[in-house]
């Protein structure tokens, strides 16, 4: 078979095919019942080919088209195989007289597959959302409108603030995915078919957000809030079904990555001898496989609210505006802890390994990131101090959200302890796991200002807010999602990157981010708020405004070093060493790339994973080999 | 020395960088806008505290991972581990329960702070502040309900802002008071200000509340005694909306102080966002279907009341609100039952437009 | 770019399913866990309801429903969880016809309730009618603001869960009159029993919230 026939009938162009064909039957289908009985749209009609048609009938197009996206794919073969009683039997390998590569263009079961799919489509996503940034940047750089409308700013940043969203849960995705199952010494996931499709459904939840974009945009945030939302272009419903589909994907990776954890770990790996990064991944998934389930509700409602007119934040029928926020920010707070507990456990993993020294305190470390998954569904309110709600729930939020500091400052405090005295060496994913300490450190010590309402009266919806998340997620997330990049690549594809470039990328990114970072939280301390297309000249913001800007083109630059790195370094660096960092985690006691199976034997702990600087201690010990093998 | 020698030279370095971040650095990067309110004294303060408290955190944190990265560092050649060291329960133990001290004393200095902010105050003059996709209005109930398109406040007055919305969230904010309270449709909200500073200020809409947010802007003016007093009086003494001829109303409902049509159309003959109102009576209009019209009493009341109905080319994405025709039959009920008058809006704005030639 | 994963050991690569009470144990585990998560799904409904449902004056109060019309459905649908463990208890004791008959029983009264929701209680139809003097055809329309929303959220997602099982039922059944189960390894009817008695307790909790909690009112 040609290349260009198999990626034209990979699983990626025909659910894009099935999800257009099944929007369009879906949208028909609705309509022609309408029709029939003669009832009368309620909420805004759209034109579409000429014809009026309704917004409820887009919104059961968008449902049926991500069912066709599914289908066409192939994601669901299995199960529907199984309902009709037929035998499925887990299929591993590449597809029979096709490439090794194909596998990763089409729907596999196999979780390394799956992780890979996950982190590349995780990059994609965030150079969109990442062009997004730079072209309403642009555009802020002065006062004055120059190149945008209100309109398009307002959607370029209620677009990019989500597409990022998306593009962490996806890396979360990417990293839990590839790594779990690896490090606890397991096969693949506990239930290979439901990760394929975690995976596959987020595909076409971007898609839709992406098409939001095209059919009106939408101008209330990322946080989608009513009333506004209900007033909004018909971008804001795709907004509001994309985030809601991609709920699915997170409550059924979440659950999958808990259970292979808690049935599937090696013989003799008891919970606090698992590799620390374990630890934030089941952490992390505690909060997905809950939370995700309030938000969507809320997103549901708001669905209905303008599709069938069902009232229940709109005021005018008696609705709360407030509940919606309520139901939003249940999830909305806990999930920046899944974006970076995953993170924090990187860097937890990564320390110990480039100082040469155990972590310090692993109990602490693993039980503080249950304790921020938990202490982090007691503080959601701390976004709607300014909201109107009862001024009780104000003194009470604040007092929990002060307390999510202090598991975070275990942390910290644990890192640095393992730093002491560690001999500590500087290659690219070290360099990224310190820039990540430094990073998400600033980002964490600008929320409490934000946590204490008097001072968060003045904070509020300013960009101190903005420069508070970036530094949290790049620091929390984005630093160490590179830092893990860069550490897995030679067991992923069995060659080392170019060392220079990953520290040119390394030093053009730090200084970038803290440009931004800071000069956007001074911007916020001086009075800029967020989500303005434009601010008045003369209160002294202008400058700041273009090293901002500046600073994002460097950010920019920077991550497209790396994406030409990992291209480039796939196909022309050497041979990796099988273990490059020294490192005792099972993963590198094994050839890389992984076998299709990860552990031909298996193998069993003998002792903790981080006894680095102890003679004669090994972590894990291979079952000797059967004859023959 | 010996032995102490590492963490002696670390807490001087640390010492010196808090001090040098606080002064040289967060000092000067982080400013905050003049303080014009009594509530922004106790605010203040309460930012110096945590910009200590984010200068030393940063200062202990970045000191020892450089010092570390600097001192300990893998000498080249070196294959060895550093030193076997697993942990050790005291000192997590003292760093989980000192910054139980530091967040508890900052929670009940941020409490009692706030229940500084929130309580009433003796002689508090009530304003009634609503917001509307893209303006603000203030009405005066102690002053005969002055309707207002500035905030004008009495410096040290106490004043309680009762926020309401008409459409969507909104958000009242004038940084130099610091503090900050959405408005949202269907209940009241409050805000407590004591101005302290007389000059003029911007109330800046802080929630996105859609197509022109960034512009929902609105002017503060705080006055002295005199000068407020005066301002009172010239607006009390105002004509009554029924010996107004609808020339002068129909500019009322054109401005801020009436539904804020300037928001979006000018009488300039400029058109950003929508067609500009100058020499509009009687204009020839290219509508997007290709048909024209001609702008009369009948296009003018259609469009008002239906702004999707007949679109004029070059302004496809719509922004206007479609529920003017509700918001003028409440005011004209309203003038009815406190004038006893009979008004079309409707009728006064197309009166308005005539004159803008 | 070469293989991202390598290919040796080609014997392993179709031949590696996790031994059965192994996967058996993760299934469960797994199952639970997707309970839980739901738990969160309807416990913000009903969040919601009495955020929703509560009037400045009268306190909680609630749509006015044909009592009668709740009880019924209720009892339905209490009554086709006790069929299905006589179903599951009939496979673990090997009684193929007893399991199956147990099954449809399900169905049917699964079916039943749906109706009475959605045809009944929803009144899709814009039906009128009367059986004893009870009516049969509820009232409350979309638009009848906040005092429907929440009502209509709620029953819909629980009815959603109901067809979902019916479906569910009715593929369980085809795999079992095929034979497919065994007394030792019926994994698929126990998911299904686990999934059909957790949608009959939500409604348990659904049922005094939408019927009897709270201030009868007409839509506000
Ligand atoms: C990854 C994401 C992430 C993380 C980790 C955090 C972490 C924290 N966030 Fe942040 N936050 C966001 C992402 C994140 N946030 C986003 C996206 C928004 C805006 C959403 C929107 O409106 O669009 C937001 C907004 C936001 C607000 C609302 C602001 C507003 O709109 O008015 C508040 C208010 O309390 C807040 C607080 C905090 C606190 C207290 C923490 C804490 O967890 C931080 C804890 C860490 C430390 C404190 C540093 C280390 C600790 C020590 C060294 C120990 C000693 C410390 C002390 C004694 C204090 N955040
Ligand atoms: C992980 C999450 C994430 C990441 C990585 C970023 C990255 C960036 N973000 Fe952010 N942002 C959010 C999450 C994120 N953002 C969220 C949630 C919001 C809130 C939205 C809301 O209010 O609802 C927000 C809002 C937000 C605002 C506030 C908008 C407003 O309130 O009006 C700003 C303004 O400066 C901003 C800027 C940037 C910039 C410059 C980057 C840069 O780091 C981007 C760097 C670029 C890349 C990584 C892509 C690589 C580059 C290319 C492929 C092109 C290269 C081309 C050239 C250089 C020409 N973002
Ligand atoms: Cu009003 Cu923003
Ligand atoms: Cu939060």
């Amino acid at each position: 078979m040609g290349k260009l026939r198999i990626i034209l009938t990979s699983a990626y162009v025909r659910g894009l095919i099935g999800q257009l064909v099944g929007t369009l039957l879906g949208i028909g289908f609705l309509e022609a019942i309408r029709g029939a009985m003669g009832l009368s749209p309620t909420g805004a009609t759209f034109n579409l080919f000429g014809t009026e048609v309704a917004e409820s009938s887009f919104v059961f197009g968008a449902i049926i088209g991500v069912i066709g996206f599914l289908s066409a794919a192939g994601v669901l073969t299995d199960w529907f195989k199984w309902m009709i009683g037929l035998k499925t039997p887990l299929n591993h390998g590449a597809p029979a007289g096709k490439p090794e590569w194909s596998r990763y263009l089409n729907v596999d079961v196999n979780h390394k597959v799956i992780g890979i799919q996950y982190g590349i489509t995780s990059i994609l996503v965030l150079l969109v959302g990442g062009i997004f940034a730079i072209i309403f940047r642009i555009e802020l750089a002065q006062p004055g409108m120059q190149w945008l409308t209100n309109d398009q700013y307002n959607t370029l940043f209620s677009a990019h603030g989500i597409v990022m969203i998306a593009s962490i849960l996806l890396g979360v995705g990417a990293m839990t995915n590839y790594l779990v199952p690896l490090m606890i010494g397991a096969s693949d996931m506990a239930f290979p078919r439901l990760n394929a499709f975690s995976y596959w459904v987020g595909v076409p939840s971007v898609v839709l957000i992406l098409a939001g974009m095209a059919v009106g945009g939408w101008d209330t945030g990322w946080v989608g809030y009513a009333p506004l939302s209900l007033r909004a272009p018909l971008g804001v419903q795709l907004f509001l079904l994309g985030f809601w589909i991609n709920g699915f994907s997170s409550i059924a990776s979440a659950i999958n990555v808990i259970v292979t954890t808690a049935t599937m770990r090696a013989k003799g790996m008891t919970w606090f001898r698992m590799p620390i990064f374990v630890w934030a991944a089941v952490a992390a998934s505690l909060i997905q496989f809950t939370a995700t389930q309030t938000v969507g509700v809320a997103l549901m409602m708001s669905i209905a609210e303008r599709a069938i007119g069902l009232n229940f934040f709109s005021p005018v029928g008696g609705g709360n505006p407030i509940l919606y926020q309520h139901l939003f920010w249940f999830y909305s707070h806990p999930v920046v802890y899944v974006f970076v507990l995953p993170g924090l456990g990187v860097i937890s993993e990564l320390l110990p390994v480039f100082t040469r020294k155990p972590l310090f305190g692993y109990k602490w470390i693993a039980l503080s990131s249950l304790g921020i998954a938990l202490v982090g569904f007691l503080v959601w309110a701390h976004h709607m101090f300014t909201a109107g709600m009862a001024d009780s729930l104000r003194y009470l939020f604040m007092f929990t959200t002060m307390f999510v500091a202090i598991p975070t400052g275990v942390k910290f405090f644990s890192w640095v302890a393992t730093l002491w005295e560690g001999k500590m060496s500087f290659e690219t994913p070290m360099l990224f796991t310190l820039g990540a300490i430094s990073v998400f450190l600033i980002g964490g010590i600008s929320g409490p200002i934000l946590g204490t309402v008097p001072t968060d009266l003045h904070l509020h919806d300013s960009y101190w807010v903005v420069g508070h998340f970036h530094a949290t997620m790049f620091g929390g997330f984005i630093f160490p999602f590179f830092a893990a990049l860069y550490y897995w690549y030679p067991k992923i594809t069995g060659r080392m990157y170019k060392e220079s470039l990953g520290r040119l990328h390394f030093w053009l990114m730090v200084p970038g981010f803290w440009v931004m970072s800071f000069g956007q939280m001074s911007l916020g301390i001086a009075g800029m708020r967020r989500r303005i297309a434009d601010y008045e000249a003369g209160l002294g913001f202008e400058a700041t405004h273009i090293l901002v800007t500046m600073a994002a083109l460097v950010i920019g630059w920077s991550v497209l070093i790396m994406v030409y790195n990992f291209i480039s370094s796939a196909r022309t660096q050497e041979k990796a060493a099988t273990n490059p960092w020294r490192s005792r985690s099972p993963e590198w006691q094994i050839p890389s790339p992984a076998p299709e199976f990860n552990y031909d034997v298996p193998f069993e702990v003998v002792g903790d994973p981080y006894d680095y600087g102890l003679d004669e201690s090994t972590y894990i010990q291979m079952a000797p080999a059967p004859a023959g093998d | 020395m010996g032995k102490y020698k590492h963490f002696i030279i670390v807490a001087v370095l640390v010492v010196l960088t808090t001090l040098g971040l606080k002064f040289l650095v967060f000092g000067p990067m982080f400013q905050l806008p003049v303080q014009a309110s009594e509530q922004g004294v106790s605010i203040d303060t309460m930012f110096e505290g945590h910009f200590w408290m984010i200068s030393f955190l940063f200062a202990l944190i970045m000191v020892l991972v450089f010092y570390s990265a600097v001192v300990f560092r893998r000498k080249p050649g070196d294959e060895t581990d550093g030193p076997h060291v697993h942990g050790n329960t005291a000192l997590e133990i003292i760093w989980t329960v000192v910054p139980v001290f530091a967040v508890v004393g900052f929670g009940i200095w941020g409490g009692v702070t706030l229940k500084q902010l929130l309580s009433p105050v003796p002689d508090e003059m009530t304003i009634k502040v609503t917001g509307r996709q893209w303006a603000w209005s203030f009405q005066y109930p102690e002053y005969e309900d002055i309707n207002s398109a500035e905030l004008v406040l009495l410096k040290d007055q106490p004043v309680v802002l009762e926020l309401s919305s008409s459409d969507v969230l909104h958000s009242f904010w004038v940084p130099e008071f610091r503090v900050k309270q959405d408005a949202v449709p269907g209940r009241t909200t409050t805000l407590r200000i004591t101005p302290t500073m007389a000059g003029e200020y911007k109330v800046r809409c802080a929630e996105i509340c859609g197509f022109d947010h960034a512009n929902m802007l609105a002017p503060v003016r705080v006055l002295e005694q005199a000068e407020f007093t005066a301002w009172a009086d010239e607006r009390m003494n105002a004509p009554k909306f029924g010996e107004m001829t609808p020339e002068e109303r129909g500019a009322l409902w054109y401005s801020n102080e009436g539904f804020a049509c300037e928001g979006c159309h000018t009488i300039d003959g400029t058109a950003a966002t929508a067609p500009s109102w100058l020499s509009v009576y009687g204009r020839s209009e290219q509508l997007t279907d290709g048909t024209t019209v001609t702008v009369d009493d009948a296009y003018i009341r259609q469009s008002i009341l239906d702004p999707q109905s007949q679109i004029v080319a070059g302004f496809e994405a719509v922004q206007m609100p479609a529920d003017f025709g509700d918001q003028f039959s409440a005011k004209q009920a309203e003038i009815a039952a406190t004038e006893g008058v009979e008004i079309d809006i409707i009728n006064d704005i197309i009166a308005y437009m005539q004159t803008l030639k | 770019m070469s293989s991202m994963i390598a290919n040796t050991h080609e014997e392993h690569a179709h031949s590696h399913e996790l031994p059965w009470p192994e996967q058996l144990k993760a299934n469960r585990l797994g199952l639970w866990l997707f309970m839980l998560s739901e738990v969160f799904l309807f416990a913000a409904l009903l969040v919601a309801r009495f955020v929703l449902w509560n009037d400045p004056v009268l306190g909680v109060v609630r749509p006015e429903l044909s009592q009668e019309l709740g009880l019924i459905t209720t009892t339905v649908l209490l009554l086709s969880s006790f069929f299905m463990n006589r179903a599951e208890t009939a496979m673990g004791q090997n009684d193929q016809k007893r399991f199956l008959s147990g099954l449809l029983t399900t169905a049917v009264l699964g079916t039943a309730f749906f109706i009475g929701v959605v045809v009944m209680e929803w009144n899709i139809f814009g039906l009128q009618g009367e059986l004893f003097g009870i009516e049969l055809f509820g009232h409350l329309r979309p638009s009848d603001g906040v005092i429907s929303g929440i009502f209509f959220a709620m029953t819909g997602m629980h009815a959603l869960h109901v067809l979902s099982g019916i479906v569910f039922i009715m593929i369980v059944w085809n795999n079992g009159r095929r034979g497919l189960y065994t007394q030792e390894k019926h994994w698929g009817v126990e998911a299904c029993a686990i999934y059909w008695h957790y949608v009959d307790v939500v409604w348990v909790f659904f049922y005094p919230a939408l019927y009897l909690i709270g201030t009868a009112v007409h839509a506000m």
